[in-house]
C-alpha cells in the first residue's frame, strides 16, 4: 500500500472514535503521535488502508490525581509527563526515564499510550509502569476494561487490547515520601537511543526498621516482554538493605533474562548488564545517587 | 487509488490550505507540495533533526507527524524566523560565529535553538547540549554550534525575538 493510498480518518470526539472502532475496526490502524507508526508504514512492517488519527482527541491527554491515584490520559506527552508536577512528585521514575526517550522532539508528540500500544519490549515507559503495578484502562463502545500492565502484554509486540478497543489511560498509586523509586537505561549514547537494557526498581511499605515490605524489579529489553525479577524482589523485602544485600539480591534478576544478540549488543553482554543495572538502580534508590 | 484531503494550518504566520494524501508526513508536503526546503529529510525516522519545525511553539520532526495532524496548528520552519527582513538572535549567532560547516543540518538545530530560547532564555550549558541532543551534526561541529546557541541566549532578552 502506498502512503498516497492511506485514508486518515480525524475524529474529534472519543464518542466518534469508539463509534469507527466499533464499526471498522479491521481496517483500522490507530496512530497517536505517530513516531512508531509512521516509521513502520514507511519501512512496510505494518500495512494498513485506513489511520484513525486519535492525536485530536484532548479528552484523552490528562495527568491527574484522584484520591491516592495518578491518572495518565494515553495522549499525555513524554514532554506532559516531564513538565507535570504531579509526575515528578508521585512518579518520578516515569519522568526520569521519559527524559532519556528520544529527544527533545520526539518528547514532544510521543505518547504513553504509544509506547503501550506498540509493545516493544524497549519501551522505556513499561518497566516504570510494572514496578507501580499500573493498571491499563481500554475503552470499547461497550464499556471499560481494566488490565494490569503484565496481562496487558500477551507476547513479544502483542497487547490485549481487542480490535475495536482503544488505549483510554494508564493509573497507579502515587509514590509517597517514604517510597523508593528509580529507573536506569543504558542506550549506545544518550539521546535518541534504543535501551540495550533498563531497569526500575520500586520500593515501598516503610517498615519501621527501615526495611520495605514490598519491592518491584522490572527488566526491559532482554525479553519478548518487559520482566519482573521476581527473586531479586523476594530478596529485597523485610530486610535490612545493606550494599551486601543490595548486590546479592540483584544477582537474582538475571534468573528472568532470556535476551537475544542484536546490533546494541550480544546476549551475553546483556546480561551483564542486567546485573550491574538493577545494582545501580538499588542503590540509588536506597542510598541516593 | 490516490487519496487526498484538504488540510489547513498556519505556516510561518500565514493561513494555508493544501490538498494532499492525508498519510503523508508534514515534511513532505512542506517540501515538495509548498517548496519550503528549510527542512530537511535525512533519516526519516526521528533520530536526525534535519527536518525539525515548531508546532505550536514546541520543536517535532516533521516527519514524523502526518499532514493530517498538522490540521488547524501553527507551524514555523526556519524560513519563518526572520522578522522584519531582519534575521532572529540564533541565525545571526550562527553565522557570527561560524557554526556553520556543509550547513544541512542547521535549519534544524536554529529550529531547536529557538524553541530553548523561547521558553528559556537563560539557559544552562547542559540545558543547550539536552535542547540539541536530537539534532545530529555529522561535519561535528558541536563546539561552535553551542557557543552560538550561547550567544543568541545573551542578546535574546534585548531584542524581541
Amino acid at each position: 500500500m502506498m502512503l498516497s493510498e492511506i485514508q486518515v480518518i480525524s475524529p474529534r470526539t472519543l464518542n466518534e472514535a469508539l463509534e469507527l472502532l466499533h464499526r471498522d475496526q479491521a481496517e483500522l490502524k490507530i496512530v497517536a503521535g505517530g513516531s512508531d507508526v509512521i516509521v513502520q508504514l514507511r519501512d512496510g512492517i505494518i500495512q494498513a488502508g485506513k489511520l484513525l488519527n486519535v492525536l485530536p482527541l484532548k479528552e484523552l491527554r490528562f495527568i491527574r490525581k484522584a484520591g491516592n491515584r495518578l491518572h495518565i490520559g494515553a495522549l499525555a506527552t513524554y514532554s506532559d509527563i516531564i513538565e507535570s508536577e504531579l509526575t515528578c512528585r508521585h512518579a518520578w521514575l516515569l519522568v526520569n526515564a521519559a527524559k532519556q526517550i528520544g529527544a527533545v522532539q520526539l518528547q514532544n508528540t510521543a505518547t504513553i499510550g504509544g509506547n503501550l500500544g506498540n509493545a516493544s519490549p524497549a519501551g522505556d515507559s513499561l518497566p516504570p509502569l510494572y514496578v507501580l503495578d499500573a493498571m491499563v484502562v481500554t475503552r470499547s463502545k461497550s464499556g471499560r476494561r481494566k488490565i494490569p500492565v503484565e496481562d496487558f502484554f500477551v507476547g513479544y509486540r502483542k497487547t490485549a487490547v481487542r480490535p475495536d478497543e482503544l488505549i483510554e489511560e494508564v493509573h497507579f498509586d502515587c509514590l509517597n515520601e517514604k517510597d523508593r523509586a528509580s529507573y536506569v537505561k543504558f542506550g549506545l549514547r544518550d539521546a535518541n537511543a534504543i535501551s540495550v537494557v533498563d531497569v526500575a526498581v520500586a520500593l515501598r511499605g516503610r517498615m519501621d526498621d527501615g526495611s520495605f515490605s514490598f519491592a518491584r524489579v522490572a527488566l526491559g529489553a532482554v525479553a519478548p516482554t518487559i520482566r519482573r525479577a521476581r527473586r531479586c524482589e523476594e530478596a529485597l523485602v523485610h530486610r535490612t538493605l545493606t550494599d551486601e544485600t543490595i548486590r546479592q539480591s540483584s544477582s537474582f534478576a538475571v534468573e528472568e533474562a532470556s535476551p537475544i544478540t542484536d546490533i546494541r549488543g550480544s546476549a551475553e553482554y546483556r546480561r551483564n548488564l542486567v546485573t550491574s543495572l538493577v545494582y545501580e538502580a538499588l542503590s540509588e534508590a536506597v542510598f541516593g545517587k | 487509488m490516490r487519496v487526498e484531503h484538504i488540510i489547513n494550518f498556519k505556516l510561518n504566520g500565514n493561513p494555508v490550505s493544501v490538498k494532499c494524501p492525508p498519510a503523508y508526513t508534514l515534511l513532505e508536503v512542506l517540501r515538495e507540495q509548498l517548496h519550503v526546503t528549510g527542512p530537511k529529510e535525512d533519516c526519516a525516522k526521528g533520530e536526525c533533526g534535519a527536518c525539525t519545525v515548531l508546532m505550536n511553539s514546541r520543536p517535532v520532526c516533521s516527519c514524523l507527524v502526518l499532514v493530517s495532524q498538522a490540521e488547524g496548528a501553527e507551524i514555523v520552519t526556519s524560513e519563518g524566523l526572520m522578522k522584519n527582513g531582519r534575521l532572529n538572535p540564533v541565525q545571526e549567532a550562527f553565522l557570527e560565529e561560524g557554526a556553520v560547516q556543509c550547513g544541512h543540518c542547521i535549519p534544524g538545530m536554529i529550529i531547536s535553538a529557538s524553541a530553548l530560547l523561547m521558553r528559556n532564555p537563560n539557559p544552562t550549558f547542559d540545558e543547550i547540549r539536552i535542547a540539541l541532543s536530537g539534532n545530529l551534526c555529522r561535519c561535528t561541529g558541536y563546539t561552535k554550534i553551542i557557543t552560538a546557541v550561547q550567544k543568541a541566549a545573551e542578546r535574546w532578552n534585548h531584542q524581541s525575538p
